[in-house]
Order: C-alpha cells, then sequence, then structure tokens
C-alpha cells in the first residue's frame, strides 16, 4: 500500500495493482488553438499547463506498471448518440457536427477529437469514447475497471468543473475512490478550478481527494525498486 | 396542461427548444431530509448553519403547491441506505466516519442515513403527497442505482426543473447526470442551498459557463411567471 501524506483533506493510500490513472478528455478540440474550446471564446493557455506534469505523471505510472485508461468526449458522425439539448443548446458560433479547423467538431475519427500528440495513448491502453461530460454513462468504464479489479482512481484532464468533475461525481458514487491531481486537472476558468478542487475535499473528502502530481510522483516506487527481486 | 416556457435564465431563455409543458416537466425536489436541513438532523448537530440548507424550503414549497396545481409529474429522492448497509461503499461509509458522523452510527435522529429512520425522512415543509414519486439512492447522483430515469423516460419527461440540497453535491451530481441523458435541466437559486453559501454561489455559476453547459439557472417566480394554462 502507498500513501500520499500530503492529500487533502488527508492522506490517500493506494495499490499500484488496483489503481487506474485516468486521462479524461486531452483533446486537440479543447487544448489546442483553433479547436472548439478555443472557439466558444477560451483560453487554452488555461489548460495546456497540465500537459508537461501529465506527461511526466503518464511516464512514472506506465514505468510501474500502473493500468492507464483515457477518455474522449465526441459523438457518432450521425450524431445519433448527440441529445438535442446538447446540439442546439446556447448559441456558440460553432456547433458539434460543424466543420472546424480540426475536422468536424467533437466528431469521432476527426483530428480535432483525437488525443493531443504529448500525451498519445499506448499500443494497448484503453481508450473510452464517451457522449456524455462523465465517462460512466452509456459507456463501458465500469465494466473494464471491474474487470481489471480497480478500486482507486488517479484523475486528471480536463476540464476540472465540467468533465473532470462529472466523472469523479460518478466514480465516488460507485465507490471508487478518487484522487484528483490538482497540476494535471485544468479549467479555462481560475475561479472554477480553485472552487472545483475545493468542493471535492470539502466536507470530509466528500467527493475524494486532491494533491499535486509530485506527490503521488514521489510515492510511486522507484523503477529500480520495482524491478522483481527475490 | 398548461406551457412552461421561455423562462427568464441565465445563460439563455429556459428550455432550448423555446418552450415545454407539464406533460414533459418534472419538478425534482433532491434530498429535503430531516438529517440535511431539519432541526436536530445531523447537519444541525455538527453545528452548520441550518438556515443554509433550509434557504430554499419556502420557495420550494410555493413551487410545489403550483406544480401540483398544473398537475406535474413531482418527483423525491432521499439519500439513503439500507439497514444493512449492504449498499454503501466502504469509502463512504470510511470517510462519514472520519468526521463523526459514521453512516449507519446512532445520530440525533436515527441513525444516520438509513432508510426508515426519522431523520432519513423528507421534512414536512416539502413532504411528498401521496401518490409522488420518491426515488431512494444510495449515492449522490439520482440516477445512479435507482429507476429515476426509467421513470422520466416512462412518463415522457424531456425537461428538469431542479431544487433541493446541497447545491454543489447532490443536486449538482443529479443535474450532471440528467443533462449526459439529454434531460433539458433548469436548476433554481432560491430553491437550493448548501453548507457553504461560496460553493452554493460557485455551483450555479457553473452551470451558466459555455453557453449553458448543464443547463440553465432562474427562480422560481420565473418559472411561475413563465407559466401559462
Amino acid at each position: 500500500m502507498l500513501t500520499v501524506a500530503a492529500a487533502r483533506p488527508f492522506p490517500y493510500s493506494f495499490d499500484i495493482a488496483t489503481t487506474a490513472l485516468l486521462v479524461i478528455d486531452m483533446q486537440r478540440d479543447f487544448l489546442e488553438p483553433g479547436g472548439f474550446g478555443e472557439s466558444l471564446g477560451n483560453d487554452v493557455g488555461q489548460l495546456r499547463r497540465t500537459i508537461a506534469p501529465l506527461a511526466a505523471l503518464l511516464a512514472g505510472a506506465r514505468a510501474v506498471g500502473l493500468t492507464v485508461v483515457h477518455t474522449r468526449e465526441g459523438h457518432l458522425p450521425d450524431l445519433s448518440d448527440c441529445p438535442p439539448a446538447k446540439l442546439h443548446r446556447g448559441a456558440p458560433s460553432k456547433r458539434i457536427g460543424d466543420p472546424g479547423p480540426k475536422g468536424r467538431i467533437l466528431v469521432r475519427g476527426e483530428y480535432g477529437h483525437d488525443i493531443i500528440d504529448e500525451l498519445a495513448p499506448l499500443p494497448g491502453e484503453p481508450v473510452v469514447d464517451k457522449p456524455g461530460k462523465g465517462a460512466f454513462y452509456a459507456t463501458g468504464l465500469d465494466a473494464l475497471l471491474a474487470q481489471r479489479g480497480i478500486r482507486s482512481l488517479l484523475v486528471t484532464g480536463v476540464t476540472t468543473e465540467v468533465c473532470v468533475h462529472t466523472t469523479v461525481r460518478e466514480a465516488n458514487d460507485r465507490g471508487y475512490e478518487c484522487l484528483v491531481l490538482a497540476d494535471c486537472v485544468g479549467s479555462y476558468f481560475p475561479e472554477f478550478q480553485r472552487v472545483g478542487l475545493d468542493m471535492i475535499a470539502a466536507q470530509g473528502g466528500i467527493l475524494g481527494w486532491v494533491v499535486d502530481s509530485t506527490e503521488v510522483l514521489a510515492a510511486l516506487p522507484s523503477a529500480t525498486v520495482s524491478q522483481p527481486s527475490s | 396542461m398548461a406551457r412552461i416556457g421561455p423562462v427568464t435564465a441565465n445563460p439563455y431563455p429556459w428550455p432550448y427548444d423555446g418552450a415545454a409543458d407539464t406533460t414533459r416537466t418534472a419538478l425534482l425536489c433532491i434530498d429535503w431530509q430531516t438529517d440535511f436541513c431539519g432541526p436536530g438532523g445531523y447537519v444541525d448537530a455538527m453545528g452548520y448553519d441550518l438556515s443554509l440548507t433550509r434557504s430554499g424550503l419556502p420557495a420550494t414549497a410555493r413551487l410545489l403547491a403550483h406544480a401540483r396545481s398544473l398537475g406535474m409529474l413531482v418527483v423525491h429522492t432521499r439519500e439513503g441506505h439500507d439497514p444493512d448497509l449492504s449498499d454503501l461503499p466502504a469509502n463512504k461509509r470510511w470517510r462519514s466516519a472520519r468526521i463523526g458522523a459514521e453512516i449507519g452510527g446512532a445520530g440525533p435522529c436515527g441513525r444516520i442515513l438509513v432508510r426508515g429512520e426519522p431523520g432519513w425522512e423528507i421534512v414536512p415543509e416539502v413532504a411528498p403527497a401521496p401518490g409522488e414519486v420518491i426515488v431512494d439512492k444510495p449515492g449522490k447522483g439520482a440516477f445512479y442505482a435507482t429507476n429515476l430515469d426509467l421513470v422520466l423516460r416512462t412518463r415522457g419527461i424531456t425537461h428538469l426543473i431542479l431544487t433541493g440540497i446541497t447545491t454543489d453535491v447532490c443536486v449538482h451530481t443529479t443535474m450532471r447526470e440528467a443533462n449526459d441523458r439529454g434531460y433539458e435541466c433548469l436548476i433554481l437559486s432560491d430553491c437550493t442551498g448548501a453548507t457553504d453559501k461560496g460553493n452554493h454561489d460557485a455551483a450555479l455559476h457553473m452551470v451558466t459557463m459555455q453557453g449553458g453547459v448543464f443547463g440553465c439557472v432562474a427562480t422560481s417566480d420565473d418559472v411561475i411567471a413563465a407559466t401559462a394554462r
């Protein structure tokens, strides 16, 4: 059992064998200039600060054999899995399915829908495609985690108050222990980044735990220690 | 049948499709339970300011009467667990114990968050009327491990008006679940509340961003004003 003593509201313990690193929606449409996120008037720089720490955490997780699961938000090309309320709500300059500079917006298979190169999934790492903000609804994520015996989740990705929060809430109700990595989740809005993290740890960790990724990396066994021994 | 909408709401006139009606819209009353907002419940016993979680009760009671007069579907939810705690995740129990309010343990109004106990009951101000749907949920969200989605779809409900406590925990989790399932949601600022006013305000603000990422925010007056028989 490994322990991250610095986690708030109190120390977080996990086993490598029963823990997965969840990387949520690190997609070009959300993170790159010219994508869907920017078309809504957002500053993608607020999200891009997560890339370097997340890449380091991903490398550390892979080195010790932690399960890694990626998610992508997007819809079928015929939009048959896009609720009308999602498609037509508000007045963004572009809608889901419209042509964008990186292909059709939030449509599976398009360039902009895929994960950024810096965090590209390795062969064999599951990629869960989800039609909603939460990664559990209408996906195989719960079955995938159960099959591997996963009970704890290290949660990263974007955006903090939307897809990360919705997924953490779903996971928490399902009994998973969620540690959200503050420097590896990002919001377009600094206020929501702060309060989003506070809400998770509030009331005795009502939704989970929060800490920086460096604390998790420090808790992982080093590559040499993780070698098989006697 | 009565028309509902367009409701003056933030960030767009609700609903997205112009107007709903009372056959397609349900009023959700989330976790108005004694342990969360009643005198002598465990939130009270833990020393929180009870006025924060009770602040939405008068407006909700008024809207509830309005919804009933229109024949709208009303659904109440209660968070709680079986007496044998077989549906209580280990980490939820452990965390509740850690802050001195262990679920299943003795509380000021019976066993904390256990179905059938006095503290788990809905407070009288917004108590369910005979025949109204009550959904018992083991989590923060009202959709996970419950029949809520089935009940709503069976009744042809496509639009939800959300009230209840607490804004940032159970109401928000339920709104997010509903939004992913395609329901058009409206959360009412005067019919919700949280143990922390800052979290209440932030949770409402989050809804309004990015063109209404989870739906809209309005008040009960806005809803009543936008109803036409």
